[in-house]
């Protein structure tokens, strides 16, 4: 399947999301939000709302699985967790993801010496 | 792809429950919102501030919902919505196309169910009856004698029953006919004459009172009657307290005991049961040839039709050595009667669902040529949807509803079709289709018919639409849907080559049956039947005991009738031979008065009055006819027909001679009879049959012992016939106020109507032929116009190079009869292997008949000819200018 434009962009949100739910274990959607609020410090996310997608689409893949439980505040919160495919599949998009990147700031690198 | 896959079952999953999951998401955007609102105050800000801000912070939650909602696959319903409004706007703008495919799809479906729902009832849903499988027929068979198949004397049976061990129960059943004056009017009805155990051989319970109990069958014990339930609905209403009341039958009374459920018709169309009550004589020694009962059992659990052969077998082997006088020859046969119903109906049913089946591969055929076409014109249209940003599932799920939608209408249409089909075949059959009433529209069938058709229509409509999408669209596009894939051509015209051979495989089939039914109805069947009325009248053996009160009636009856206005001449003989209730006699010369009484050869028989000849028309080939000085005191005298006479007495002259005619040989103190006249002779039942030897002799002088009480009446009139039958009627009733007169029918109908079965199944495939024709006509008619369409820039710079018109339409024709040509050479070897299952159908003409195979032939050729004269005229006219520049 080709991928869009917009679909890179989706999948680099996509990436941050697992790769949090990874390192934190289960957490809901603000929790996994903040995180990434906090670690690109404020920078990427437009409004928290966005992840959302990213987190069905994650589901739909099978790569991260979800279930209701309480918050730290005892209310009733949904907490997604990684499945052993996400983390599987982290590994991959990740290693692509460095290598992808270092290609890009290399081309970029010469374009600038150039 | 596969991530595509589990995408969309996860899609799909979410569809059905969208409405939780949508709820679930509120939720649990409900608590992100408190979360982010208790972080605010935790930072210090108002409650309603932290509010504010928590919902700027997550975004807007229609939107979020929005998008949630679409990701997990709930706008499915929305755009399938779409889909479907698109679809039939689509559909209706090409109306062309989606009449012609629905309408095609429609018959195909509608055909196909219609006659599937007949072969259900009529050949594979089993038999009313408890274990119908367990049930048989036992004839009496004599093979050498030519009869396979023949009726069981009395005391045969009677034997058969005391000793067979295969079967639970035996009966014997014999139908007759009796007079019923209870009514308002008098009336003939059919009844049956049953041994006790005949409904529990059947397995079948009464719906009122009881059955026949053995002591019934016991001579000089109550008379006892069991009606059917049409019986008893016509003629008491329904009366819940039939039971002990009484019918009148042939001036009998019988006590009412019992009345059988709706539909209980055995054996054919009786309306009520009477124990046999068998006389000693009927069951002593000179019996034992009187071959007339039919012979029904039930097998023991577990015993099957070959055990009980073989038994049946070895007691006919001893009967035959007990009674060598009477039995030599004879032997017995079981058989199903599940085979004894539809055995005969199964080819002709058979052969239909052939054809029928044909039709729908030719409907399907033509559904598919279509979308390949439709597709190949939606190319451009795709290569643009697909540029603008439209995925290729949403294309294809677009195409899918297109299909489908198609289909839909084409099988709603098959349901009509098929709704009206059922009723027509249930309605219309010969009266001998075996279990018509059972016919019901098969849901099933139609279920199996239309998802045929929505796979046509998916696989069809779909492969290429999805192949296209593989064409990266910039490139469809540029070629201004110029591309001439090869692939798909070849698939079009070998859908248009299996049409063709299809459809000459029908018309040759009908042809074959079409020539056969010609054939037959141009038999001469040895009389006039224009202008020729018959009747049954049977009169009451209990108040014309004797021959001659019965001869006198009869002597009487002709020639009132006879003064009648516009009459010509009035017969009567013993039988109607259209009717197929001709009497074979044993019959002998002088010199084959020696044989053995099972080596005599028998000869049909007649008793006829003086004008029978004359009034049927039958011409006297030599001597003379018989005269009303024929009389019971007169020397004894008969007529032989010429087939009989070439047989017997080769180049002698008959006349003079002396013949034998009797139920049984010629012995001490026979009659024999001079031979007056010889004539042509006619044919006894239907006009296939062969023009018997016949015996005929004047009904005053009949001594045969053979029932006299019911005769047939042959009214011939000057013109038109039909408006002589009150007048006919109203002279038998003068004569005897309450004789029953059964139904009076002129010869021709009688013909026409014993060449109804064949009527039948000639028009069906007739009609499945002509649909098959004009299908295979738009399949050429569709691929011709469509390759037509493809080379027009061709056809255009031929023309410009100044090409003639009458050559481009040429290259035209040439290429759609290539298409028939090929179809037409697979139809005609198709067709020299599968027409020899309908040679049990055809009548003197071989399955390979080189005239039918002409004519389908030529008509298919001219057929596809008039399908490719428009394209080609079309092409012909094209200008060159217009063409070029139009790409």
């Amino acid at each position: 399947m080709a991928e869009g434009r917009a679909e890179i962009l989706q999948g680099t949100l996509d990436l941050m999301v697992l790769k949090t739910l990874d390192s934190m274990g289960s957490l809901h959607g603000y929790g996994i939000a903040r995180r990434i609020e906090q670690i690109s410090e404020e920078a990427l996310l437009i409004n928290q709302g966005t992840i959302y997608a990213s987190l069905v689409r994650l589901l739909q893949k099978r790569w991260i699985s979800s279930a209701w439980g309480a918050s730290e505040n005892n209310r009733k919160a949904k907490f997604y967790s990684i499945t052993k495919t996400g983390r599987r599949q982290l590994r991959t998009e990740a290693k692509n993801w460095e290598r992808i990147s270092g290609v890009v700031g290399r081309v970029l690198r010469i374009a600038e010496k150039g | 792809m596969f991530d595509g896959m589990k995408m969309m079952g996860s899609r799909m999953r979410g569809w059905f429950t969208m409405r939780r999951v949508d709820e679930e998401f509120q939720q649990e955007l409900n608590e992100h919102l408190e979360m982010l609102a208790e972080e605010g105050v935790r930072r210090g800000l108002p409650r309603e501030e932290a509010r504010r801000e928590a919902r700027l912070r997550l975004g807007g939650t229609t939107q979020l919902r929005e998008t949630n909602r679409e990701l997990q696959g709930l706008p499915f319903l929305d755009t399938l919505l779409q889909d479907i409004r698109y679809g039939l706007r689509t559909l209706r703008k090409s109306a062309g196309f989606t009449s012609v495919a629905v309408l095609t799809l429609g018959l195909g479906i509608g055909a196909n169910t219609a006659i599937f729902s007949v072969i259900h009832a009529v050949l594979l849903s089993p038999l009313p009856y408890d274990h119908p499988e367990r049930i048989v027929l036992i004839w009496e068979s004599n093979p050498s004698g030519g009869f396979n198949q023949f009726a069981v004397s009395p005391p045969n049976y009677a034997d058969w029953h005391k000793e067979a061990s295969s079967f639970e129960h035996m009966a014997s059943v014999s139908r007759g006919n009796f007079n019923y004056t209870g009514g308002a009017e008098p009336e003939q009805l059919s009844g049956a004459r049953v041994a006790a155990p005949f409904f529990a051989v059947m397995g079948v319970q009464p719906a009122l009172g009881r059955t026949f109990v053995a002591e019934d069958d016991v001579v000089g014990k109550a008379q006892v009657v069991v009606l059917s339930h049409g019986l008893w609905m016509r003629r008491f209403g329904g009366d819940r307290n039939i039971t002990g009341k009484a019918l009148t039958l042939d001036g009998q009374t019988y006590a009412i005991i019992g009345v059988m459920p709706e539909g209980f018709q055995v054996p054919g169309r009786v309306e009520f049961w009477l124990p046999s009550e068998f006389m000693p004589r009927d069951l002593g020694p000179g019996a034992r040839g009187a071959h007339y009962l039919r012979v029904m059992g039930r097998l023991k659990p577990g015993v099957s039709i070959e055990q009980a052969q073989a038994e049946m077998t070895g007691i006919s082997k001893r009967l035959e050595q007990q009674y060598p006088r009477m039995q030599k020859g004879w032997t017995s046969l079981v058989i199903s009667l599940n085979e004894a119903t539809v055995g005969n109906i199964r080819a002709t049913l058979l052969v239909l669902f052939g054809a029928v089946g044909f039709l729908l591969l030719i409907a399907c055929a033509n559904v598919a040529n279509l979308l390949l076409a439709r597709a190949a014109t939606r190319q451009r249209e795709m290569a643009i949807r697909t540029s603008l940003g439209a995925g290729r599932w949403r294309i294809a799920r677009q195409l899918l509803t297109e299909s489908v939608l198609l289909s839909t209408l084409g099988s709603a249409l098959g349901l009509l079709l098929a709704e009206w089909g059922v009723h027509a075949l249930r309605t219309l059959p010969p009266s001998n289709l075996p279990r018509a009433a059972g016919i019901q529209l098969d849901l099933t069938v139609l279920g199996f018919t239309a998802g045929l058709a929505i796979a046509t229509g998916i696989v069809f409509g779909l492969a290429p639409a999805l192949q296209n999408l593989r064409n990266a669209p910039a490139e469809t596009l540029k070629e201004g849907g110029r591309t001439a894939s090869a692939g798909r051509h070849g698939m079009r015209s070998s859908l248009v080559v299996l049409e063709t051979t299809l459809a000459l495989v029908l018309l040759i089939g009908s042809g074959l049956l079409l020539k056969s039914f010609l054939r037959l109805q141009s038999v001469d069947p040895g009389y006039r039947s224009k202008n020729l009325l018959t009747a049954t009248v049977s009169l009451p053996e209990s108040k014309y005991a004797t021959d001659r009160q019965q001869a006198q009636f009869f002597d009487q009856l002709v020639e009132r009738l006879q003064s009648l206005q516009g009459v010509e001449a009035v017969g009567a003989a013993s039988s109607n031979a259209l009717e197929g209730q001709g009497y074979n006699f044993v019959f002998a010369t002088k010199e084959l008065a020696a044989l053995a009484p099972t080596e005599q050869p028998s000869a049909g028989f007649y008793s006829v009055s003086p004008d029978y000849f004359r009034t049927l028309g039958i011409p006297l080939l030599a001597g003379r006819t018989f005269t009303s000085q024929d009389t019971a005191g007169g020397p004894r005298v008969a007529i032989i027909s010429q087939a009989l006479a070439k047989q017997f007495f080769r180049d002698r002259n008959p006349i003079g001679q002396s013949v034998f005619i009797g139920n049984s040989g010629p012995e001490k103190g026979q009659i024999w009879r001079e031979i007056v006249g010889v004539v042509q002779g006619m044919k006894q039942g239907a006009p296939e049959s062969p023009i018997a030897p016949a015996v005929y002799m004047p009904y005053l002088q009949d001594e045969t012992n053979h029932d006299m009480a019911s005769m047939s009446l042959f009214v011939r009139s000057e013109v038109a016939t039909l408006d002589l039958e009150s007048s006919i009627r109203e002279r038998i009733h003068a004569l005897r106020p309450d004789q029953p007169v059964n139904v009076i029918l002129s010869m021709q109908d009688l013909i026409s109507h014993s060449l109804a079965p064949r009527r039948y199944s000639l028009s069906l495939l007739g009609i499945f032929a002509a649909l098959a024709l004009l299908l295979s006509a738009v399949g050429i008619f569709g691929v011709v116009s469509y390759i037509t369409l493809e080379r027009r820039r061709e056809f255009g710079i031929r023309l410009a190079l100044g090409a003639t018109r009458s050559h481009v339409m040429a290259v035209v024709l040439r290429h759609g009869l290539l298409l028939t040509g090929a179809g037409i050479s697979a139809g005609v070897a198709a067709a020299l292997l599968i027409t020899r299952v309908l040679a049990q159908s055809l009548f003197q003409i071989s399955p390979l008949d080189a005239t039918s195979f002409f004519l389908s032939f030529f008509l298919l050729v001219v057929i596809s000819i008039v399908a490719c004269i428009i394209p080609a005229l079309r092409a012909a006219h094209l200008d060159p200018v217009h063409t070029l520049r139009s790409d």
